[in-house]
């Protein structure tokens, strides 16, 4: 009996090509996505390993303090530890070309003067390569290149390379050349080395240092050599494996990879409405066939297989076609992925070939033949329990569907409603996940609505396409409210993808506003000088002579410098804003959302007093009255939390400390930011212009107040561009199921369409019809998309963000973007519904009237 | 004419016919399933085309109208009556019945008028707002009628109209369709297996293997 109903199935696969395909190319799609984006990640995690290993060489453990570094005197203590072998330090410096122009070049400082053992990948024989060894350490502007990076700009030995540095642009000499490998791997070969004195020097470190690898002596364990490490240094100096510095960094991005895993999800879930859909459709297609095959002995059990059998053989195709796609797919966004990295976390990479990952594989595999068989359950189920005399009756009677299941809408609504009741009264937790379920509880909820709101979106449209394009758009709708076996599927596609769309749109609108408000109570100044064009750049910082020399300039009143770097608060990294407190306040005096402004001020201006963001109140439960632990580099001290803000440059939070105090505590005197408020009467645009050329020469970008909030937008959207390619996939995909919706619409129809064309309708007047059913599935797939976008967009800011990072935003819902939607999910719906209208104008009526 | 259908092997639906039916005649075709009748009632209603042969209607061949001017021809000049109803199961008895009056372009309101007359004369005045998987054979065959003449057609076409009824309603559904050739002198033709019903036909046309085999009186050769 299984191969006769695998013979009937073949025999419907040859006559519904494209329904066939349309339901391959929904897997194929889900499982693509969910192959790419676990593919991405793994690579962007391992290139995030790799190049804290490689850059690590053969070290065990590594000592380090942020990106403001700590006093180079460690390295004695750390030599002197019992148990180190070898200990050699470290700076890091990502530093831009002038000569040859436009190149990033990641510069280690190192000790040249050793024996470099711990880098012996790096170079050959543990040595650099230079003609004159001399000449290479005793001149401060040496520097070596990695062989990769002089031949592709064909540079020699003794050849002039000008970087930009904090103090202007420097010009060093290529003295040394080592290999790209190990260390000189990382980056893509944009690797150079100068001796660690001369790179202190060049790019203004003073005494500091980034870091110091170790290695251990072979009798020492790794971690009991950590521990003794510990209790010699300052808390703020953190000694950790390498492998487990990769971890903290894959923390930073880790918002990046949750919105990966949204996406494939999301992939996922229109999959299986697309499966669905596919597979509700071929039970009314084969609606009699059943029938007959049930009244010559299948039973029930054997229907159900045969739909389950077929689910699982084009899930197979589907998921061996998703993989390969999916590994196209990863190719190109390894990419943005990348990108994002670099310019939002300032995150070195190394450039990794893509693996084909056969667990990953295996996986995907999995998870598309599960998604499928899933997909298909309940009309196997309902092809299973179809009574045979009703199925072999004509068509009047089988296309009656059953009405609205009021069972059914008691449970949408109370799903609904109790997800919008979780977000509104239960305390939100950051990194408590199972909150993002409130989202899965009103998805299921609208879901479950869905048949209602297509009876009642027929209702109302109804009179609307009759009164604009007559009978046609009265048959169009009733026919999709007739068949919610068949529409449902399809709105629920829409709705999902437009949902997502709509409240992503409305997630970013809303954190841009907040953004907005944000800057506006602290940045108020009117200018500001910025040593980076990157939110979390660690390449350059101005001296606090710089600083100094804009405060001395007549038109400045208040010149607030600021330094932003990091520092671990429970194993998270928070960033650390160092001001100078008093001169902040003045500048910007609303700057608190909680606390007395004017207690604050004095309290931070004394250093005896921290603020902090809310989402870091959030995250770690401390509030105004509170202490604060904070570890640096010369010691762990304590502050009382004398103010809130809300505040978003860190997912992780923000403590904002006097300047002062930051360089008692971190011997850096670096300045990242100046905020400028000009005195009363200066033309602001003729005082950006005296700026520009007092700092001529320094990396520095100054931008007005609406200019910066201009650059942090376009970095917002830099960051979202995820979610936009989200989005895109989110309507194409939706798509997808409208043309395979109305393929499936026409084909089943066939009869009716004939019977519609032998009572006299044109050919137009057919296309019309179909045209409109896809129109009115568009609407009611928008309006739904449009109430699940609100539910969506109070889901993410209300619980998501909080979640995530901690942040509280304000929602914003653009109605603008439901508006737009219209024309576009008209013209979607359209297009997607034109090759099914021009077939179905073309049936042959008298075999169509025969069509059973 | 002639209709053969491709296949691996040529169906020959119909084999040479040649027939004329005069206006207002009631005629009945007859003969056994694949005899070729539903096929000529498809060729005469421009459902389908001949392999060769032309089809005259009123003196203009099918063959050089194109499918625009046969589709406003079975609108408004022919009437079609299935054995399977074909009605559209969406739509209420009365949408049916004006369907091709809004094609046409008719008011709605005018088009209402004219189709709850028509269901009036069969009968279902109380039905009007009843879709078709909400009532009888018997009732779906009468919303059929309706349908068929709401454009007043020069031509009823009727493929086994009581082919899916008990034989009481049938023959209720035949004493309609007389009562409607009395009153509109419709031309009806009737393909039917039931010898009753053809005997309410003037002639009678027996069909075997795609052949006219008797009835075909003076005016076939």
């Amino acid at each position: 009996m299984t191969n006769g109903l695998g013979l009937v199935t073949i025999r419907q696969w040859q006559q519904h090509k494209l329904r066939l395909a349309l339901t391959i190319v929904g897997v194929a799609l889900g499982v693509a996505v969910f192959f790419a984006v676990r593919s991405t990640t793994r690579t962007l995690v391992d290139s995030l390993n790799s190049t804290i290993e490689k850059l690590a060489g053969k070290a065990t453990l590594q000592v380090a303090a942020g990106d403001a570094g700590f006093p180079s005197e460690y390295l004695k203590v750390v030599r002197e530890t019992p148990g180190v072998a070898l200990a050699e330090p470290v700076t890091e410096t990502l530093a831009e070309t002038i000569s040859p122009a436009g190149e990033k070049l990641l510069i280690l400082g190192l000790d040249t003067g050793s024996r470099l053992e711990l880098y012996s990948d790096m170079f050959d024989e543990g040595e650099l390569v230079v003609s004159n060894p001399l000449a290479f350490s005793s001149r401060s502007d040496s520097i070596a290149v990695t062989r990769k990076f002089a031949d592709r700009l064909g540079i020699k030995d003794g050849d002039k390379l000008t970087l930009q540095t904090q103090s202007g642009r420097k010009d060093l000499i290529v003295r040394g050349f080592f290999k790209s490998e190990g260390g000189g791997e990382v980056y893509d070969g944009n690797v150079a080395v100068m001796d660690i004195f001369a790179a202190r020097e060049t790019f203004g470190k003073g005494n500091r240092i980034d870091r110091i690898d170790v290695k251990n002596t072979p009798y020492v364990e790794v971690d009991k050599l950590a521990e003794d490490l510990r209790d010699q240094l300052p808390a703020g100096v953190r000694v950790e494996r390498p492998s487990l510095r990769g971890q903290a960094l894959e923390n930073t991005v880790s918002s990046m990879h949750f919105g990966l895993t949204i996406m494939s999800f999301l992939a996922l879930t229109i999959c299986v409405f697309l499966i669905f859909n596919s597979f509700s459709i071929s039970l009314n297609q084969r609606w009699k066939e059943i029938g007959i095959l049930r009244a010559i002995g299948v039973q029930r059990r054997g229907v159900r297989m045969m739909f389950l059998g077929e689910s699982a053989l084009l899930g197979l195709i589907g998921s061996i076609i998703g993989i390969f796609g999916g590994f196209f797919l990863a190719m190109a966004a390894i990419r943005v992925v990348t990108r994002v990295s670099t310019t939002m976390y300032g995150v070195v990479t190394t450039p990794q070939g893509l693996a084909f990952d056969t667990q990953f594989a295996i996986e995907a595999f999995a998870v598309g033949m599960i998604v499928s068989l899933i997909a298909a359950w309940l009309p196997a189920r309902a092809a299973a329990r179809l009574r045979p005399v009703l199925a072999l009756t004509n068509v009047e009677t089988r296309q009656s569907e059953q009405g609205i299941n009021k069972a059914r809408i008691v449970a949408g609504v109370a799903l609904v409603i109790l997800g919008l009741l979780l977000i509104r009264f239960t305390r939100v937790q950051v990194g408590m996940n199972i909150q993002l379920f409130y989202s899965v509880l009103m998805q299921i909820g609208m879901i479950m609505l869905l048949p209602m709101f297509i009876r009642l979106g027929g209702r109302l449209i109804r009179p609307v396409l009759g009164r604009l394009f007559g009978v046609e758009g009265v048959i169009a709708v009733e026919s999709m409210a007739a068949s919610p076996r068949r529409t449902v599927a399809t709105v629920g596609a829409l709705m999902i993808g437009l949902s997502f769309v709509i409240a992503h749109a409305a997630f970013i609108q809303s954190q841009k506003a907040a953004l907005d408000r944000s800057l506006d109570k602290t940045l108020s100044s009117d200018l500001l000088v910025s040593s980076s064009e990157q939110l979390l750049g660690r390449t350059y910082h101005f001296s606090e002579e710089t600083a100094n020399k804009i405060a001395a300039m007549p038109e400045t009143a208040i010149a607030a410098p600021m330094r932003v770097t990091s520092v671990s608060v429970g194993g998270e990294e928070v960033s650390l804003s160092a001001h100078d407190m008093d001169k902040y306040f003045a500048s910007s005096p609303n700057l608190l959302d909680f606390g007395d402004p004017a207690l604050a001020r004095a309290a931070t201006a004394r250093g005896e007093g921290a603020l902090i963001s809310t989402n870091f109140s959030l995250r770690t439960g401390l509030g105004l009255g509170d202490r604060i632990q904070i570890e640096s580099p010369n010691g762990t001290f304590e502050l009382p939390i004398v103010g809130m803000l809300d505040y978003f440059r860190s997912e992780k939070g923000t403590i904002f400390i006097d300047r002062e105090l930051y360089k008692k505590y971190w011997n850096d005197s670096d300045v990242d930011y100046v905020f400028i408020d000009a005195k009363p009467g200066v033309d602001i645009a003729a005082f950006k212009q005296k700026l520009q050329q007092l700092l001529t020469g320094e990396h520095a970008f100054i931008y007005t107040h609406e200019e910066f909030k201009g650059w942090v937008t376009r970095l917002i959207d830099q960051f979202f561009t995820l979610t936009y390619l989200q989005m895109v996939i989110a309507v194409f995909v939706a798509a997808i199921g409208l043309v395979n919706t109305m393929v499936i619409s026409v084909s089943e129809r066939r009869r009716e369409i004939g019977i519609f064309r032998a009572v006299g309708g044109l050919r137009r007047q057919v296309a019309e019809m179909v045209m409109l059913e896809a129109v009115a599935i568009g609407l009611i797939g928008l309006f739904t998309g449009a109430i699940m976008g609100l539910f969506g967009a109070y889901f993410l800011v209300q619980t998501a963000a909080k979640v995530v990072a901690g942040f509280t935003v304000e929602l914003v819902f653009p109605w603008w973007i439901v508006l737009i939607s219209i024309p576009f999910v008209l013209a979607v719906a359209a297009i997607s519904a034109f090759v099914p209208a021009f077939n179905a104008s073309r049936i042959h009526v008298a075999e169509a009237i025969g069509y059973e | 004419m002639t209709k053969r259908y491709q296949s691996s092997d040529q169906v020959v639906a119909l084999d040479c016919v040649n027939l004329n039916i005069s206006r207002g005649e009631r005629v009945a075709l007859m003969g056994p399933s694949g005899s070729g009748k539903s096929t000529l009632l498809n060729l005469i209603s421009g459902l389908d085309e001949p392999t060769s042969g032309s089809i005259y209607f009123e003196d203009r061949a099918l063959d050089t109208m194109t499918d625009n001017e046969l589709t406003l021809l079975r609108r408004k000049k022919i009437g079609l009556i299935f054995q399977t109803f074909n009605l559209l199961p969406t739509l209420s008895a009365i949408e049916n019945v004006s369907l091709p009056l809004r094609l046409d372009g008719k008011r709605r309101r005018n088009a209402d008028k004219r189709s709850t007359e028509l269901l009036e004369r069969v009968g279902l005045r109380e039905r009007l707002t009843h879709r078709p998987d909400e009532l009888s054979g018997g009732e779906r065959q009468r919303i059929a009628i309706a349908r068929a003449l709401v454009f007043e057609p020069v031509v009823l076409l009727a493929d086994e109209p009581t082919g899916n009824l008990d034989s009481q309603t049938g023959a209720e559904i035949i004493a309609l369709l007389d009562n409607l050739h009395d009153e509109f002198g419709t031309t009806i033709v009737l393909v039917t297996h039931n010898d009753a019903a053809a005997e309410h036909c003037e002639r009678k046309i027996s069909m075997r293997d795609g052949r006219i085999v008797s009835g075909n009186g003076s005016l076939t050769q």
